[in-house]
């Protein structure tokens, strides 16, 4: 009996040890090729190619989709920050999503809007429409909203937006997302610059919004986030963003695009059925999709990335809003696995079947279940006197340290092309960061990530929830800031 | 617990590579550390350079050239003498301080016209910094090389033929994309010579950057079209003329468009119908409904609104049989629109169709006249 726990836990430690070397060279592979891209992208980055486009009478159309769900708490100010973006051929449709907030009447008075008699065609199957407006003054002309009933998801409320979209292109984003003004003017880019493949969707960095400063709409300063919960997701996502999807985009491997922002082929996009509202991530969800359709059709694609940051998003403050996000984001993932497990290995798919699906499975998927799995282990083998100490503090001093390094990697890369903290204090403090990330971050996505794992397997009821949002910090005006030091 | 180095030694292999790695993680990172401090402090370098520098540069050019009374007169430029040595000053012996002049100086050039714009351009050449672009130019690196045409072709310096028309082709793409521009603006012969050689697609990103050098580019000689849109077997570059030909309004290149219309390719054929669509060509709608029917969906789109762009009033018919019977959704909805543009001569019966339409032809019709309602 003695034996066969041995052998087991000798299999155990070995897969483990095999799993951990591959995904430790993974990341390290990434940091190389996101490097490559970075800097590529940097070189190629020009500011008069903007200008030029946004001159242009031959600019693509581009359509701006925002969701909103009982967003009164900053629905004007978040549109106010969409109508200031460059492009010179674009138009917004915020649907509005059954808010039962005054959401809505907050925008028709604001913006003028006027109900109008709008032939909707409804290429993919969303809840009804109630009504939809357009602004009768001409300064919000590129304005339009949608009311309809509540979906119940995001999905549902963006793939009305899609059906009323006017162009070829569709720029998905939150209404709570602040973005850069030249978003749409950078995220077309890669589709106009592409040689030989159609661009199927392009995404850009996303940043946390939670302690930047704004000014009606447009971010006039950036700053890491104080709060610590915060701070942890903003390094998270220039990890995720600036090492991990720029290091695939060389490999033309990216596998999502964020729900924040990104930008998508519309035919191709409805022609693989628009966003699932039954899934809970349905970006990337939205995206094997679009992958899937065009494999099957013999349609040569890609996936492109940009390291710029062009979006700023409000993070979840406390544990338990950042617990529910967080649960959606596996369960989603649990989700699309699960859908689309005939893409696993499956050569028809080529990169999609062979390299991304393989890692979402093992280093996304399997991760939280291993590291579980692992603790649990370790437990067991403490108890029964079984662990090496100076073998085992080796190892985790190991997996600490190329953790940290890592994560300082990627904001190397980001410091390196865009400096974006004002002062170097700024970007010392966002470097003490990774630090602390192991033992008070890292544990709680685990455990965020399987409860979403059981949730899934359980087929627990729950919504796409709201986020709760406290609104973003506005630049305090001169007089306003003299008569409070009054 | 203890764990000593003698122990390390005899440890086994998977335990010496991870300490080795500990090694090479933390070194790694104080390398990060140090290089984004060094980063930032380059950065903050320079800027607190050019920030010292920029001053200079302005106040010379506001005494010799922007406040230059002989400038104001009627002496021509070339004849204006240039106080060469206020700009000799040993700052401008460096390299760094040389590129920020000549940024500054195209900066000015690109905003002042006439006899100053001549005169940035002479203090350009007089102070010898054509050189350091041209020295730029035989760099083995694109982005160098990049640097160098868009300086030249800012400055107006003609460079041979032979030195830029091999990049209009290169497998770089932004080195091709500022050959192409450097060639329209310094090119004295024939400046869209490379329609002729340009052997790979013009990507769209190309057309835009194109159509902006040919629209702004002053003293340049317009061609007829029609020469590439008849013989090139450039797809991309038929695509593109078809697009300066509607800026232009090049009525000389409309018969060669009409021929495009029997083009095999239904991609080109849409983009020669939107091109006569928007030229109103009222002779060539006749075609466009003789051949609608034998059309993809993305060419009777264009026909039906190039039917509603020229609005000659003869197809009512054919548009309201369309707007009634197609069963495409995009198809009744532009017949729609077109019909309405047409209305000078449908009124009555754009109120017939009103009145005995369906809900939904009522709503598209509705749709189409909301004027707040643009596509």
């Amino acid at each position: 009996m003695d034996n066969i726990w041995e052998t087991l836990g000798r299999i155990y430690e070995n897969g483990v040890f095999i799993y951990g070397t591959i995904l430790l060279v993974t990341y390290a592979l990434l940091a190389i090729f996101s490097m490559i891209s970075v800097r590529a992208y940097a070189k190629r980055d020009n500011a008069d190619q903007l200008n030029t486009l946004l001159s242009s009478p031959l600019a693509p159309g581009i359509t701006v989709l925002a969701p909103a769900f009982n967003e009164g708490l900053t629905i004007i100010f978040n549109v106010r920050s969409l109508l200031t973006l460059n492009y010179p051929r674009y138009e917004i449709i915020i649907i509005n999503d059954g808010s039962t907030d005054n959401s809505l009447e907050q925008m028709i008075e604001e913006f003028q809007l006027v109900a109008v008699d709008f032939a909707y065609n409804a290429k993919i199957q969303t809840k009804p429409i109630r009504k939809i407006y357009k602004s009768s003054n001409p300064a919000y002309a590129k304005l339009m909203v949608i009311d309809k009933v509540n979906g119940k998801s995001k999905a549902d409320a963006v793939n009305a937006g899609i059906n009323a979209a006017a162009y070829p292109h569709f720029v998905c984003t939150d209404v709570d997302c602040i973005l850069d003004k030249n978003t749409l003017l950078e995220l077309i880019k890669p589709v106009m610059q592409e040689e030989k493949k159609r661009v199927i969707a392009t995404g850009a960095t996303l940043r946390i919004a939670n302690s930047c400063e704004f000014d009606q709409g447009v971010m006039t300063r950036m700053r890491p986030p104080r709060q610590i919960l915060p701070r942890f997701q903003e390094v998270e996502y220039i990890r995720a963003f600036v090492l991990g999807k720029m290091g695939w985009t060389l490999l033309n491997c990216v596998p999502n695009v964020s729900g924040g922002l990104g930008l998508f082929d519309k035919e191709i996009a409805i022609r693989s059925g628009g966003y699932d509202h039954s899934s809970f991530g349905e970006d990337m969800e939205l995206m094997t999709r679009m992958c899937r359709y065009s494999h099957d059709n013999k349609i040569d694609y890609a996936i492109r990335y940009i390291p710029k940051t062009l979006c700023w998003t409000e993070a979840p403050v406390t544990v338990k809003i950042f617990n529910r996000q967080r649960t959606r984001w596996a369960r989603g993932l649990a989700q699309l696995m699960y859908a689309h497990f005939g893409m696993f290995f499956n050569p028809r798919y080529g990169r999609m079947g062979m390299i991304i699906f393989p890692y979402n499975f093992f280093f996304e998927l399997l991760a939280p279940i291993i590291e579980f799995t692992g603790i649990i282990y370790y437990i067991v083998m403490t108890i029964f006197g079984l662990i090496n100490w100076p073998t085992a503090l080796i190892l985790l001093l190991f997996v600490y340290t190329y953790s940290v390094m890592i994560t300082t990697i990627a904001i190397l890369w980001d410091q390196l092309s865009f400096k974006y903290y004002k002062t170097w204090k700024e970007v010392a403090f966002l470097c003490t960061t990774p630090f602390m990330e192991f033992f008070l971050y890292h544990p709680l996505i685990v455990v965020f990530a399987l409860r979403g794992y059981w949730y899934f397997l359980t087929g627990k009821k729950s919504t796409w929830g709201n986020m709760q949002r406290r609104g973003f910090q506005q630049t305090p005006k001169p007089a306003a800031t003299a008569a409070a030091a009054k | 617990m203890e764990f000593s180095f003698y122990e390390f030694r005899y440890a086994p292999l998977s335990i010496q590579i991870a300490g080795i790695f500990i090694v090479v993680a933390i070194v790694c990172t104080f390398l990060a550390y140090f290089s984004i401090l060094v980063g930032r402090y380059k950065a903050y370098r320079q800027s607190e350079r050019l920030k010292k520098l920029h001053p200079i540069i302005d106040e010379q050019l506001m005494e010799h050239i922007f406040l230059n009374e002989e400038l104001a007169s009627d002496v021509p430029a070339d004849q204006v003498q240039l106080p060469l040595e206020s700009f000799q000053q040993p700052v401008f012996e460096k390299k760094w301080a040389r590129q920020a002049l000549i940024d500054r100086l195209i900066h000015y050039r690109n905003n002042v016209r006439g006899s100053m714009g001549e005169q940035l351009r002479n203090l350009y050449i007089q102070l010898e910094l054509d050189k350091d672009s041209l020295k730029k130019m035989k760099s083995r690196k694109w982005e160098r090389k990049v640097q160098a045409l868009a300086e030249m072709s800012n400055m107006n310096m003609s460079i041979a033929d032979v030195t830029i028309l091999p990049l209009t082709n290169s497998n770089n793409r932004e080195l091709r994309a500022a050959a192409r521009h450097a060639y329209i603006k310094l090119s004295k012969n024939e400046p869209f010579k490379f329609f002729d050689v340009v052997t790979e697609p013009l990507l769209l990103w190309d057309q835009v950057e194109l159509f902006k050098i040919i629209s702004t580019t002053e003293h340049i000689a317009i061609p007829n079209f029609a020469q590439w849109i008849t013989y090139s077997s450039n797809k991309s570059i038929v695509s593109f003329c078809l697009k300066l030909v509607v800026h232009y309004n090049q009525l000389s290149a409309v018969p060669a468009v009409i021929r495009l219309l029997d083009t095999k390719d239904h991609y080109v054929r849409a983009d020669a119908i939107n091109c006569l669509g928007k030229m109103k060509v009222e002779d060539v709608e006749e075609k466009l409904v003789h051949m609608y029917n034998s059309q993809p969906l993305n060419c009777r789109l264009e026909i039906l609104k190039a039917l509603g762009r020229i609005s000659s009033g003869k197809y009512v018919d054919f548009l309201r049989q369309e707007f009634l019977h197609a069963t495409d959704f995009e198809v009744r909805k532009h017949a729609a629109k077109s019909l309405i543009n047409n209305k000078w001569a449908a009124k009555g019966l754009i109120q017939e169709l009103i009145d005995t339409a369906t809900s939904e032809n009522k709503l598209i019709l509705k749709h189409s006249m909301n004027p707040l309602i643009k596509f």
